[in-house]
């Protein structure tokens, strides 16, 4: 007991001077608590009131966030780690939820429904939360606290609205599936600690403890670590919810699920991997082993399953599947140098899907509908709407002069480095299977212009284009996607 | 003698049969109580294997976390799952099929 007392200011002194560095996501949780003020209160005088309280949020984590940048520090007795490339990484996680927010207030403005708009925003700024966290972290039990928040929170934005049968279906498929896999990962932590004693991942003690234990036991407490990993970057086998999904929940709510929890998983990811495959043990190299053959699996699954997609969601998110073996590659490359290729292309990727879900949820709202067929022959009647989508499918397939052409030129570069100075077969089947799939998906992204320009449409309703605030959105991040593919050096240089 | 196998075994007894009643897909209740389950067997091992670790009780500590965790999402999973209830009248996973390729 005296020792706990003796340590008690040096420990209390500690963590009063760790809070300065907890600002972006205090910031968070202070604006999570004004928003449910706002929902329950003021939400009933000024119906945007709850709306306005979580984009000040953002923007004030924003500008909290810009003097961590080139000051690496910790806190909290190493639980936070705060670097550049964390952050980077919620830099993109709230410009992405900023975007997503606005998205829903757009959806949902003409819509009447019994359920108050509010409470989203609030649940939004929870998982913004627990996404922070994730990037900031190499301590296991604050993973876990934090993929639990995520996950939590993007049942309920699934699950919220439920106004017809496909949205609650999409609700409960996703949160039997999340709730299995996350308990899979509690029990591999369990494990993993059981052979450590220690929950920091890039400690030498938790790497010993790994090296020193049974290799048979080490390999499943790995490969259920993973599965909570996966199940939130949705590769394969975990995969079979990400489409049902995405098909169900309302589109803005799949804007932010096909983009934002990405960004928070690859960043740990590429945290455990960095941390283990420096450390020269056997399970470095099965780290590597399992990462290649699952980018690749994702890789070919997602692009050739998308092929016979007619739903415009459901195609999007096998080509989310796809992207998603493209990020795994690049994690794989990642620890070689600084994460500077990651990051571009993360970025990349979250500008692509945010423009396309923009241009989905535009047309969502003009047609009724998100099946390939009832876009044919509006090209001529949107003709703003489909260039910009046309654009956005040439820089998913990865062609010039757009941002998805220079960052699959940087992966695929750095990974033939790695080839050409190792000479490891991995990583070509790495570039091969890479190459392949970029031809593949060009086949369903061209769907979307054959449809517009190319078929006529079968009836002549009168629904001329008017310009909404989220197609403008579009168009801003069309611009982007084109801005940063001609001068790849802005945001290269920023990373860097 | 009680010895920190015998907890293992129990733990992993636990987490077979909470992934049995995932993987048998009759009920969503079930699946949430096979959930449970598995939850449950990882915070035994937490609690065993944090009697070792007398200097932060990192696994007591995971373990409360845990379970608290785990409260929250089956909160949310009974929620959803009745809203389902409320559109098909049933809650068997497998008559539950409009989203599929």
């Amino acid at each position: 007991m005296n020792d706990v007392a003796l340590h008690l200011s040096e420990t209390l002194d500690h963590i009063l001077a760790s809070i300065p560095q907890f600002k972006p996501e205090f910031a968070l949780i202070i604006v999570f608590l004004f928003s449910i003020i706002a929902t329950l209160f003021t939400d009933r005088f000024w119906k945007q009131s709850s709306f306005f309280v979580s984009i000040i949020g953002y923007i004030i984590s924003f500008f909290s966030l810009l003097p961590q940048l080139h000051q690496p520090t910790s806190g909290f007795f190493g639980m936070l780690v705060i670097d550049d490339f964390s952050v980077f990484a919620r830099g993109i996680i709230v410009f992405a939820l900023l975007v997503s927010t606005i998205f829903i207030q757009q959806h949902f403005k003409s819509k009447i429904s019994q359920k108050n708009l509010g409470d989203v925003y609030t649940v939004l700024l929870t998982a913004g939360l627990g996404l922070n966290l994730l990037t900031i972290t190499t301590n296991w039990l604050l993973v876990f606290i934090a993929i639990e928040t995520l996950s939590i929170s993007s049942y309920i934005l699934v699950g919220y609205f439920s106004e017809n049968k496909k949205q609650s279906e999409a609700a409960m498929k996703y949160v039997l599936f999340g709730a299995v896999c996350s308990a899979v990962m509690l029990y591999g932590l369990s494990l993993l600690y059981g052979f450590t004693g220690n929950l920091d991942f890039t400690s030498s003690a938790h790497i010993q403890g790994l090296t020193a234990a049974p290799q048979v036991m080490t390999t499943i407490a790995l490969l259920f670590v993973f599965t909570g990993i996966g199940f939130k970057l949705s590769f394969v086998p975990f995969h079979a919810w990400a489409p049902d999904v995405y098909e169900g929940a309302p589109t803005p709510v799949t804007a932010f699920l096909s983009t934002v929890p990405k960004v928070g998983a690859i960043v740990l990811l590429a945290r455990v991997t960095q941390a283990w495959t420096t450390s020269l043990f056997y399970f470095g190299e099965l780290t590597i082993l399992f990462i290649t053959v699952v980018a690749i699996i994702t890789m070919l699954a997602g692009n050739l399953i998308a092929l016979r997609q007619h739903n415009m969601k459901r195609m999007m998110a096998y080509s989310s599947i796809g992207h998603t073996g493209f990020l795994l590659m690049a994690v794989l490359v990642a620890p070689s140098g600084d994460p500077a290729i990651l990051l571009f292309y993360l970025c990349a990727y979250v500008l692509m899907n945010l423009a396309a879900f923009a241009f989905i949820d535009a047309l969502e709202q003009k047609t009724g509908a998100t099946e390939l067929e009832s876009y044919a022959g509006l090209g001529k009647k949107m003709p703003i709407i489909f260039t910009g989508f046309t654009f956005i499918g040439i820089s998913l397939i990865g062609l010039p002069p757009t941002v998805g052409f220079v960052g699959k030129l940087l992966v695929f570069s750095s990974v033939f480095e790695r080839h050409q100075s190792s000479g490891d077969l991995p990583y070509l089947a790495l570039l091969i299977t890479g190459a392949l799939t970029s031809v593949i998906s060009l086949f369903y992204y061209f769907k979307i212009p054959l449809y517009a320009f190319l078929r006529g449409g079968q009836s002549e309703q009168n629904n001329h284009a008017s310009v909404t605030l989220i197609v403008v959105i579009g168009i801003i991040l069309t611009s982007l996607v084109f801005g940063i593919g001609i001068f790849p050096d802005l945001l290269l240089g920023l990373f860097k | 003698m009680i010895t920190l196998t015998h907890f293992l075994v129990v733990s992993v007894c636990i987490f077979c049969i909470g992934l049995y009643a995932v993987l048998a897909k009759r009920n969503a209740i079930m699946i949430l109580v096979g959930i449970e389950l598995m939850i449950n067997s990882a915070v035994l091992n937490l609690v065993a294997f944090g009697r070792y670790d007398k200097v932060n009780y990192g696994g007591q500590v995971f373990a409360l976390f845990a379970i608290v965790l785990a409260a929250a999402s089956v909160a949310v999973g009974l929620a959803i799952i009745l809203s389902v209830y409320r559109k098909y009248k049933t809650i068997d996973p497998n008559n539950i099929t409009d989203l599929r390729d």
